[in-house]
């Protein structure tokens, strides 16, 4: 007997909808990250931007596999009707495996691949250690299905705490959203653990929707800035601005 | 590019227009410095010399706000994330 969706019946559709709107919040930023890389030049920004997509990817991935699960007619509508009402099923099709493994690997490569980004570059081994560590939770998630949300909320406090760090030595508003957004998407993942409760599976979801709400507002906030005059930009050299 | 970019941000703040020589000392230039961004900037098509009665004046184009207005997206970007 294996737990595939934990999603209450009440829920169903809701889920979806939350799904799709950090589906294009996430592609919002994959954009932005691309354009600025296309005018920097920065690698940086280039795999900050490959993060993003691998997390929006992944939205992707559990959004397809829900929908032919809760809205397919044929065989799949009569399985992801034993998932969804009974939580439980004896044997599910290779796409649904398929779907899911997707959604939990690339969603904490995409988080580790946020967290590492402003570090200093590490070995191969580092890498393919963190690799072999992803995959091997993404896989045992099919069994145990919170170990994908402790080993998430495992790689979003370090980003958590990263950014407090980031904000500590540049005091930027802009860091303080980011922290925030990143927390209460720990926050949901911790709540997620404790999802065998309905309500508590809509909590955490509801938490989700709130953070990257706030990540909406930190992409709005960074657009229009550029619409900002800035009297003599940031430069240091003129004579009325003092180097910070 | 930060230096382009700060020499475009003088430029737009006195209304898009500015003589090359309060350019040169707002953006603390040298000539050498200051003529080398003028023929890059205007090779980008970021800016335009116009010859007037009083002399050269420097106007940023609408290719050049547009730079600057991705720019400064792109710093606080940059910023946010601690790239």
């Amino acid at each position: 007997m294996v737990k595939i969706v934990l999603t209450p019946e009440w829920f169903i559709g809701k889920d979806i909808m939350i799904e799709v709107f950090s589906f294009l919040v996430l592609i919002a930023f994959v954009i932005l990250a691309y354009r600025y890389y296309k005018i920097s030049n920065r690698r940086r920004i280039f795999y900050l931007g490959v993060g993003f997509g691998l997390i929006a990817l992944a939205q992707l991935a559990t959004i397809l596999t829900k929908m032919v699960l809760y809205y397919d007619i044929g065989p799949s509508e009569q399985i992801g009707q034993a998932i969804i009402t009974s939580n439980l099923a004896s044997s599910v099709d290779f796409f649904y495996y398929t779907g899911f493994f997707f959604h939990r690997f690339l969603t904490l490569l995409g988080f580790y691949m946020i967290y590492r980004l402003p570090r200093d570059r590490k070995s191969i081994g580092d890498y393919m250690a963190v690799l072999y560590f992803i995959i091997i939770s993404s896989l045992l998630s099919r069994e145990i299905f919170y170990i994908f949300h402790l080993t998430a909320l495992f790689i979003l406090v370090l980003i958590v705490e990263k950014y407090a760090w980031i904000y500590k030595e540049n005091n930027f508003f802009n860091t303080k959203i980011l922290m925030v957004a990143f927390g209460l998407l720990a926050l949901s993942q911790l709540i997620f653990v404790l999802s065998d409760v309905d309500i508590l599976f809509a909590v955490a979801n509801t938490v989700e929707l709130i953070s990257y709400s706030i990540f909406l507002a930190l992409i709005i906030r960074i657009w229009k800035y550029g619409k900002k005059k800035k009297p003599y930009g940031d430069n240091i050299r003129y004579a009325g601005n003092s180097p910070k | 590019m930060e230096i382009i970019s700060d020499m475009l941000a003088i430029v737009q703040s006195k209304n898009g227009t500015i003589k090359p020589t309060h350019l040169m000392y707002k953006a603390n230039l040298s000539h050498s410095q200051m003529k080398l961004y003028l023929d890059e900037l205007i090779a980008r098509s970021l800016i335009k010399k116009d010859d007037i009665k009083t002399g050269t004046m420097i106007t940023i184009t609408s290719n050049g706000r547009e730079f600057l207005f991705k720019y400064n997206q792109m710093r606080e970007f940059e910023k946010t994330f601690g790239l």
